[in-house]
């Protein structure tokens, strides 16, 4: 892994994009970030956590991406450059401060927001595109097309942002986030910094008078101001450029990850003199002058954007607005259906659109060629579906909610949020989970079912969600419910970590960002402590978790809470030898047989267990089991084993 | 009549969700899937079988009556109102201590003892009342043990369960107190031996008790948790008639309830059951009307002689000749069930020619049903 504190100012390192947005603020001089952990932008303060005690910085992992935003923006108020972090569903959460935030303008320290997007939703429960919320809530918006400019762009961030006393916006995608480039270093700042909150001075983007406050309108009066002096610096910014001929006969407007699709495709169908790219890395407010300065380059026009056309629209918009006797491009992009509106881009896309554009016919390679190397491709992979790692104790907790529920009879619901237990849509949880959105929506769902009682609403409501998860947005759910007496059960599927993004820590775990011990908020003590009652099982102990939830199941009433403590195997593992030594004892499987029907391969599914089709009898794959034992429990033929390692 | 060996889904459509499930047990324990729970059988996965052991021991699944009794007896099944008796008569413990915690005469904890302790079997398999008065299946391998059984409930208990659950390479005997339901899950395994469990031929000695209907562990429990205190319950009773009322007995007291207020809690299926003696058990154990604190006991196999003798040897239970006219009455008691249920099973199928379940001789079936 790159060292992103590497004092070698001139020298090239390989980063992947978030390590390069880190160096960015770090050459800014930030003294400030947080951040709440998402994938794909994790790895920023992955990168900066580890190193901000050495660089004089503080660092941390938020409760949830707002309380980021605005704990950021606190170290801007005192005059310290601050950032803040997350995945496009944290630029959601932190919305409502954002669009306070722009009206009241930051401090004297530069106020930076990065958002990691992820088209295709390849690691999220949405696919979403932060580009519009830049532009509706009046957000000056950079997005780098390379590895360089997301650590460049990032530092150059801080100073507009300062220069224009509004907070300013980077958006990156997944392929600019985890891929990997070379990135030229620049120099880190030596300079003490001083926090200082001047009450008078400082709060003159704030409240620009000393003598009272300022309207709200009038302040988005002074907002726009500001978006003007953004624009003006975007028209000059070395973010955006032309590559191609003078005279084109399509010009490619891009950004991002695209501008370098862009770049594959022109070059792969040899169009290099007859397609021109627009390459834009200010993208709101949009640099007209500069755009309009490029497009007489063709007639036709080609947006290559990810998820929504929002260059596309900017430009229309912009174009719309042209003197009537000016040159009207005929567009391409969304809307004429050439660029997918969902899913992330790639050459071939691009390629596809450019040869439908200019009616030219592109053969990559030999179909059959084609054909043959996916079915090589397919032989060579192991068939494997999405499931909990060996060992995960949320398999055992939806093992157990899947019984109890069965048992239980009346066919009970269970509310999902976001975590690896969002594989519990499928087989790994066993087809639980009902409901996924975002982050506290299953407990806040659980608190409408559980209020349906007086129209004939008899079925049981679980609400599932993570430990990181029931502190970033479920205890407001869990105090409606028991304010309001919903009813219905929090299952808080506590494994010690923010297991899906990577294991940060939380305000749980005992541990900050930079790996200090800090005090340990207790879950248990905090749910009693709203007089919800409060159980803690073993998600391990199947007998007696699934006893446990029948239990409360039955009982009714207002909102209560079990904890399934256990934690998570990728964790401990690293911790700890397994604590058994599991094998199948192949005269007592009797596999397919009436009373078996591969049970633990065939519904149980630990990745751990393995069918093995020749004997028609189970067994444990030694590399992949983790000893944790839950499996001897389901055996209904005591046939597997385990021993104390 | 549909003779075919079906799988857990077609038991379930066919059987449980019709209402005609016993709650007997013997499609839990073998399996993974299918598990009691609250006065129900639950199927906890799919499993994808097309013939299970659930659905062919199932006592509500076709039964080939003549074919079981030929398995048993050595004989075709018996006309006879009782089923295969090789003698009736009333018995009671000489032990005091039985005879206080025991329902009636406490024949079948006195018989169960000493099988134990003669090692005929290691294990016997009945049912106790729990602390908070719930029935449950348990394991007795000692007299003290078998004495915790001792006393009714009158409530359904899957105790085949406990049966199943006992691994394919056990060596345990076992003695299995059965109502008539169960007693005929398990003459069906004996007539085709199941697989991955242990050996039906690991049961030694089947008792079986008499039933005229039992009460669901849901409702019937929801009732008395509603109408007693519970944990100060000592005994139930349900008199032989006329008697016509159900008691609870408390330390203050007896506390008696109308019979026809609780038979709405009698389990469905047990209308549609043609037996009241258990006729397929090794010796059948019921009530004497008119003569309290006697069993009525009938004999019906080798093994069952065999245990009755040596309890009279060894001065464990004493004897008496069962009065003809008790006999009579026990006869048009159990003709009567038969009656019933067969009115009742026609009523359902809506063809006279389909018993459902009942796979019984043409001839027998037109002479009960005249």
């Amino acid at each position: 892994m790159a060292t992103i504190d590497i004092d070698a100012p001139g020298t090239s390192q390989l980063f992947i994009g978030n390590e390069a947005i880190a160096r960015g603020a770090l050459e800014a001089g930030i003294g400030f970030a947080a951040s709440y952990p998402g994938t794909p932008s994790s790895e920023i303060m992955g990168s900066l956590a580890p190193i901000a005690k050495k660089m004089g910085i503080y660092a941390e992992w938020s409760i949830n991406e707002k309380v980021a935003m605005e704990a950021a923006a606190g170290a801007s108020f005192a005059g310290i450059r601050a950032l803040a972090s997350m995945k496009q569903n944290g630029v959601n959460v932190v919305s409502d401060f954002l669009a306070n935030l722009v009206i009241a303008g930051i401090g004297k320290g530069g106020l930076v927001l990065i958002s990691c997007d992820d088209p295709s939703a390849i690691s999220s429960s949405n696919e979403q595109d932060t580009r519009p919320i830049a532009k509706w809530l009046d957000i000056p918006l950079v997005e780098p097309g390379t590895f360089q400019e997301a650590k460049d762009m990032t530092k150059w961030l801080f100073d507009l942002a300062e220069k224009t006393g509004t907070l300013c916006m980077l958006r990156s995608v997944t392929r600019i986030a985890h891929a990997r480039g070379n990135v030229k270093l620049g120099e880190l700042p030596k300079k003490e910094q001083k926090a200082y909150f001047d009450q008078i001075h400082d709060l003159r983007n704030v409240m620009p008078t000393t003598f009272m406050p300022v309207p709200s309108a009038l302040r988005h009066a002074f907002l726009h101001l500001k978006l003007d002096k953004a624009q003006e610096k975007f028209e000059s910014s070395p973010f955006n450029y032309y590559v191609g001929p003078d005279k084109a006969d399509l010009l490619i407007i891009t950004c991002g990850s695209c501008w370098l699709y862009s770049q594959d495709a022109v070059k792969a169908l040899k169009l290099e003199d007859k397609v021109g790219i627009l390459k834009l890395g200010t993208l709101w407010p949009l640099p007209e002058k500069f755009v309009e300065k490029h497009l007489n380059k063709s007639r036709k026009i080609l947006f290559v954007e990810e998820i929504d056309p929002f260059l596309e629209r900017s430009v229309m918009e912009m174009v719309a607005n042209l003197p009537a006797d000016s040159p009207r491009p005929t567009f391409y992009g969304k809307r004429s259906k050439h660029i997918n509106a969902y899913g992330e881009l790639n050459p071939d896309l691009v390629i596809k659109a450019i040869a439908s554009i200019t009616s030219i016919t592109y053969q990559p390679r030999d179909v059959e060629y084609g054909k043959k190397a996916e079915e090589f491709s397919k032989s060579s992979v192991p068939e494997r579906s999405m499931t909990f790692c060996a060992g995960c104790p949320h398999r055992a907790t939806f093992w157990a909610i899947k019984n109890a529920l069965k048992l239980d009879g009346r066919d009970g619901i269970v509310t999902g949020d976001i975590g690896c237990y969002s594989l519990a849509l499928g087989p790994a949880g066993f087809f639980q989970v009902r409901t996924m959105h975002c982050m506290g929506a299953g407990a806040g769902i659980a608190n409408g079912l559980g209020k349906l009682g007086q129209f004939g609403f008899n079925q049981p409501v679980l609400a599932v969600c993570g430990d990181s998860t029931f502190f970033h947005a479920t205890i407001p759910a869990l105090i409606n419910g028991i304010y309001n007496q919903s009813n219905f059960i929090l299952v808080i599927l506590d494994n010690n970590a923010t297991a899906m993004t990577g294991f940060q820590p939380h305000p749980g775990t005992g541990m900050t960002a930079m790996g200090e011990p800090t005090k340990v908020v207790s879950m248990e003590a905090l749910c009693r402590s709203l007089g919800a009652r409060v159980e803690i099982c073993d998600p391990f102990d199947l007998e007696s978790t699934t006893a446990t939830l029948l239990e409360m199941m039955a009982e009714g009433g207002g909102a209560k809470v079990a904890i399934m403590r256990r934690e998570c195997e990728l964790v401990r593992g690293k911790k700890e030898k397994p604590p058994y030594k599991v094998h199948v004892d192949p005269d007592k499987c009797i596999g397919e047989a009436c009373g078996c029907d591969r049970l633990c391969t065939r519904v149980f599914l630990c990745p751990g267990l393995v069918w093995d089709k020749k004997v028609g009898k189970s067994k444990i794959d030694e590399v992949i089991c983790t000893g944790c034992g839950v499996c001897t429990d389901i055996c209904p033929q005591g046939a597997i084993i385990k021993e104390a390692a | 009549m549909d003779t075919k060996v079906k799988g857990c889904k077609e038991l379930l459509n066919e059987v449980i969700d019709k209402d005609l499930c016993t709650l007997c047990g013997a499609c839990t324990g073998g399996c993974p899937y299918l598990v009691p729970y609250k006065g129900k059988i639950v199927l906890l996965d799919n499993c994808t079988l097309s013939e299970g052991q659930c659905y062919k021991y199932c006592p509500r699944t076709y039964t080939d009556m003549d074919a079981i009794s030929q398995q048993v007896f050595g004989v075709p099944y018996s006309e006879d109102e009782l089923g295969t008796t090789k003698e009736v008569l009333i018995a009671r413990s000489t032990d005091a201590q039985i005879k206080e915690k025991a329902q009636y005469g406490g024949t079948v904890t006195t018989l169960l003892s000493l099988a134990l302790a003669e090692g005929l079997i290691d294990n016997a398999i009945l049912t106790r009342t729990s602390e908070d008065k719930t029935p449950i299946a348990f394991l007795a391998q000692s007299a003290e043990e078998v004495l915790q059984g001792a006393g009714s409930n009158y409530m359904a208990c899957p105790i085949l369960e406990t049966y199943n659950h006992f691994l394919k390479d056990s060596n345990h005997s076992l003695g299995i107190v059965a109502m008539p339901c169960q007693a005929l899950a398990l003459t069906k395994m004996k007539k085709e031996p199941p697989e991955n469990r242990i050996s039906i031929n690991n049961v030694k000695l089947v008792i079986g008790l008499f039933c005229t209907w039992a009460l669901s562990p849901d409702g019937f429990y929801q009732f008395l948790r509603e109408n007693l205190d519970l944990p100060r319950v000592t005994k139930f009773d349900i008199p032989p008639p006329p008697a016509n009322r159900f008691d609870a007995y408390t330390p203050s007291g007896k506390i008696s309830f109308p019979l026809e207020q609780i038979r709405k809690f009698t389990i469905p299926t047990c209308a549609y059951c043609l037996d009241m003696t258990s006729e397929f058990a090794d010796i059948s154990v019921g009530s004497v009307e008119g003569i309290e604190g006697w069993n009525t006991v009938i004999i019906r196999t080798d093994v069952g002689a065999k245990l009755m003798e040596m309890a009279k040897a060894k001065g464990k239970l004493e004897t008496d000749k069962l009065p003809p006219q008790n006999l009579a009455h026990l006869k048009e008691a159990a003709l009567l069930k038969k009656k019933r249920a067969l009115k009742e099973i026609i009523k359902r199928s809506g063809d006279k020619k389909n018993l459902l379940y009942v796979g019984l001789s043409p001839a027998l079936a037109d002479k009960l049903l005249a």
